[in-house]
């Protein structure tokens, strides 16, 4: 007797054999397969728009890494709920569910089937995602980062929203409703995340970045990947998402299967009335709290004695390209200078262009001089990125350090660098094109092949 | 079947109950079928079929009252599901397996190995006539085939009691007849009860042993097909009697020779529907006076040389019975 055939005599447990039915539904059927697609596409285009930006140094690796991983975590939880949200309601909806329910698998078995497969989109979506994360890293330590916590709170938030679309649709009796209500819960649990950063700030948004799953998940992850944290210092933003994934894949695996049956589980009117008590406190917390106050500061003064000067004059390059530059400032009095901060400013010398943001074009626009001797020079390096083209002009600003609060100072000029930027458009930025053409391609090789077998089985029916 | 319940009954239910708020669905269901024999559920919509099905399928919990099958009290649903095969009223079949893949996971979830569950799917789609299509995906087959499908999926589990709920809706007549010749070869074949539920009066009074009749959650007759016909016919005081139908010219002369017998109260010719005669009798002590008197009006038109083309003892169909104890009730 080969091996398979002495595996063919054994009796498989029922939660896997529903596990395989849907399996094969999800993706032979092509529902599953088609909505990884669509995520791998999603994925290759952001990726190609991160590594354009990266190209302009707008965005360093760890960040495009990490944008790209919070993008990964919400598609993937997306696919998952959609699924979940279908997988019962769906079943009503086709009549296909009482004849499971007439067989002797428990309810229970037939619930954690269908649960493994509705999260089977994940490992996928991760696979795909994970040569985007290692291109966009640039050889950073923050691919190696991505590709742990990734999967390990993908792993807890994943799955946990696919209980969720699960439980709404034990609870519906047909599709829409299911699709509706999950839908309206993914976006409550996005909420937190979307929030500006300034409605972050107060006790109430630091308290709504910790218990909301998804924010607290994005936010441990980007400590740890963009501001190198250590997992202790952050190791609370892990109790949401954890918590989460525990309560509602508790609920579906403990308290739906014994009231599974062919009409929707009913809710009592007691927990209706405090999820909607629970939504409304939610929202009127998140409209109470608006952004932190700003903190007005007044402009330092000068006592004079101080030079600054640069050592270009005109450049001309392609958007992209960095232009590299020293400056020179110079203690021209006989007495030690105060410490000194220079400034860099860039401002766009066509009146219709647009306004010039500096922090994009800059990863460094401010630097401290301690004081200097009598006379003494300090050279400090510079680098502007062109992103945009256009006309520019580039210069600094010294600002010698006010004495006190009470006293102000001076600041004083350099002479500008007249900045010409031409366009120039890089096909493939970072070298992620193939990978952003070859995904899609393959994962759409797989859905023909998987519509080419279906037509073909029908085809041979037909022929019989 | 009678009060009495016999030993040998693979499902004997004992006055179940439902209710869905302050509205019952089922005001005690009693009842017994004995296996190799075929009972119909008759009785109109909102009668309380589904609810009984439902309960007696372990999806509904009774409020009251309980039942076995092969054995097995209701209070234990699981074994009782691996008792019973069912063809359910909507039966949802996947498109995109075949259905040797789609027994066969059946199969599986009954605890047959993946070898056991093959073969077993092969030799159901053999006795269902599908065996042929077995590699075919099901979304290419026909209304009738699957229906055979789903009774296959019935019997995977080899089952001690078979419930089919309007497994002929929506077919041919040819399919209707083949389907319900399917379902007669089964409960003799393999020794099982089956319990058919339909509207189709004709096709119960053809295939069913026995009768239920549920009008308002309530039985209104059970027994043999014969036994609830006759005890329908012995309700009738007025109205009772023939239809004779004679060739068109001979339809005055049988209506006064009709007309002179003792037992004849009325006869109403229906020249325009192609000779038909309905013939009024006048109240019978039982059933046996009002066969004989309908043997008498034949003897009588065939010795006065009247050909008789066709005869039926008006009340005498399963339709007619059911119309007559379900009056009032239903949609």
């Amino acid at each position: 007797m080969s091996t398979q055939e002495a595996g063919n005599t054994r009796v498989r447990p029922a939660w896997w054999l529903v596990f395989s039915r849907e399996m094969t539904d999800l993706w032979m059927g092509g529902k599953a397969l088609n909505l990884v697609l669509v995520f791998s596409v999603l994925l290759g285009v952001v990726a190609f728009v991160l590594a354009t930006n990266s190209e302009l140094s707008l965005i360093p690796p760890k960040e495009m890494v990490f944008e790209m991983l919070r993008l990964s975590m919400a598609a993937a939880g997306f696919i998952c709920l959609i699924i979940g949200a279908d997988s019962l309601s769906g079943e009503r909806e086709r009549a296909t569910l009482e004849g499971l329910l007439l067989t002797p698998a428990s309810r229970r078995e037939i619930v954690a089937g269908k649960f493994l497969a509705a999260i089977s989109p994940w490992p996928a979506t991760l696979a795909i995602s994970l040569p985007y994360w290692a291109l966009l890293s640039q050889g950073d330590e923050a691919f190696a980062q991505a590709a742990l916590w990734g999967s390990v709170l993908g792993t807890f938030l994943v799955p946990a929203l696919a209980a969720i679309g699960m439980l709404v649709s034990f609870w519906s009796n047909t599709n829409r409703n299911s699709m509706f209500v999950s839908l309206g819960i993914y976006l409550l649990i996005l909420v937190p995340s979307q929030l500006p950063g300034s409605a972050q700030a107060g006790s109430v948004g630091q308290l709504l970045k910790k218990v909301s799953p998804m924010e607290a998940t994005y936010h441990f992850v980007e400590k740890i990947i963009v501001n190198s944290r250590t997992v202790s210092e952050v190791s609370v933003f892990l109790i949401a998402p954890v918590a989460l994934a525990v309560i509602s894949i508790g609920i579906l695996i403990w308290y739906a299967p014994p009231r599974l049956g062919l009409e929707a589980g009913m809710m009592s009117k007691r927990i209706k009335g405090r999820g909607v008590a629970v939504a409304v406190l939610a929202g009127l917390l998140l409209t109470a709290f608006g952004p932190a106050p700003l903190q007005a500061q007044e402009s330092p003064g000068s006592d004079g004695s101080l030079e600054i000067s640069i050592d270009t004059e005109v450049a001309t390059v392609r958007t992209g390209d960095p232009v590299l530059f020293t400056t020179a400032v110079a203690n021209t009095s006989d007495e030690q200078s105060p410490p000194v901060i220079v400034a860099m400013n860039i401002i766009n010398l066509d009146s219709d262009g647009d306004v010039v943001d500096p922090e994009d074009w800059s990863p460094e626009r401010t630097q401290y001089v301690t004081p200097m001797a009598p006379g003494n020079s300090v050279q400090l390096s510079w680098r502007v990125n062109a992103i945009l083209e256009g006309d520019y002009m580039v210069y600094m600003v010294l600002v010698p350090e006010p004495d006190g609060q009470q006293s102000t100072s001076h600041p004083v000029a350099s002479p500008g660098i007249h900045l010409t930027v031409d366009p120039f458009t890089r096909l493939n930025p970072g070298g992620v094109l193939p990978i952003v053409i070859a995904i899609p391609t393959l994962l759409m090789a797989a859905v023909g092949f998987v519509m080419w077998r279906q037509r073909r089985r029908i085809n041979q029916v037909d022929a019989d | 079947m009678d009060g009495s319940i016999p030993r040998t009954a693979v499902l004997q239910a004992d006055d179940l109950r439902k209710a869905y708020g302050k509205r019952p669905a089922l005001r005690g269901l009693s009842f017994a079928l004995l296996p190799g024999r075929v009972l119909g559920f008759l009785g109109p919509n909102g009668a309380g079929k589904t609810t009984a099905i439902r309960i007696l399928t372990t999806i509904l919990e009774p409020d009251a009252g309980h039942f076995t099958v092969d054995g097995v009290d209701s209070d234990h649903p699981q074994r009782i599901r691996q008792r019973i095969g069912v063809l359910p009223e909507s039966l949802g079949l996947p498109r995109h397996v075949t259905a040797l893949e789609y027994l066969t996971f059946f199969g599986g979830l009954y605890g047959l190995s993946a070898n056991q569950a093959k073969s077993n799917a092969l030799a159901l789609l053999d006795e269902v006539g599908l065996r042929k299509r077995a590699q075919s995906l099901i979304g290419s087959y026909s209304r009738g085939m699957r229906q055979r499908l789903g009774i296959a999926r019935a019997l995977v589990n080899d089952p001690a009691v078979v419930f089919l709920d309007e497994p002929t809706l929506g077919l041919d007549p040819r399919g209707q007849q083949d389907l319900l010749a399917l379902v007669r070869s089964v409960s003799r074949e393999r020794h099982v009860g089956v319990v058919l539920c339909s509207h189709a009066l004709s096709e119960v009074e053809g295939v069913c042993d026995d009768v239920v009749i549920l009008s308002l959650g309530q039985v209104v007759a059970k027994g043999s097909v014969a036994e609830v016909l006759a005890q329908a016919r012995g309700n009738f005081t007025q109205g009772a009697g023939v239809r004779i139908q004679v060739p068109p010219e001979a339809v005055e002369r049988a209506r006064r020779l009709l007309e002179g017998l003792p037992f004849v109260q009325t006869v109403e010719a229906q020249a325009d529907r192609g000779g038909w005669l309905r013939v009024g009798m006048t109240e019978m002590l039982d059933e046996d006076a009002y066969l004989q008197s309908g043997n008498q009006a034949l003897a009588d038109l065939i010795g006065s040389s009247i050909p008789v083309l066709s005869f039926e003892t008006h009340g005498g169909r399963l339709g007619e019975v059911f119309l007559q104890l379900t009056e009032g009730a239903g949609s």
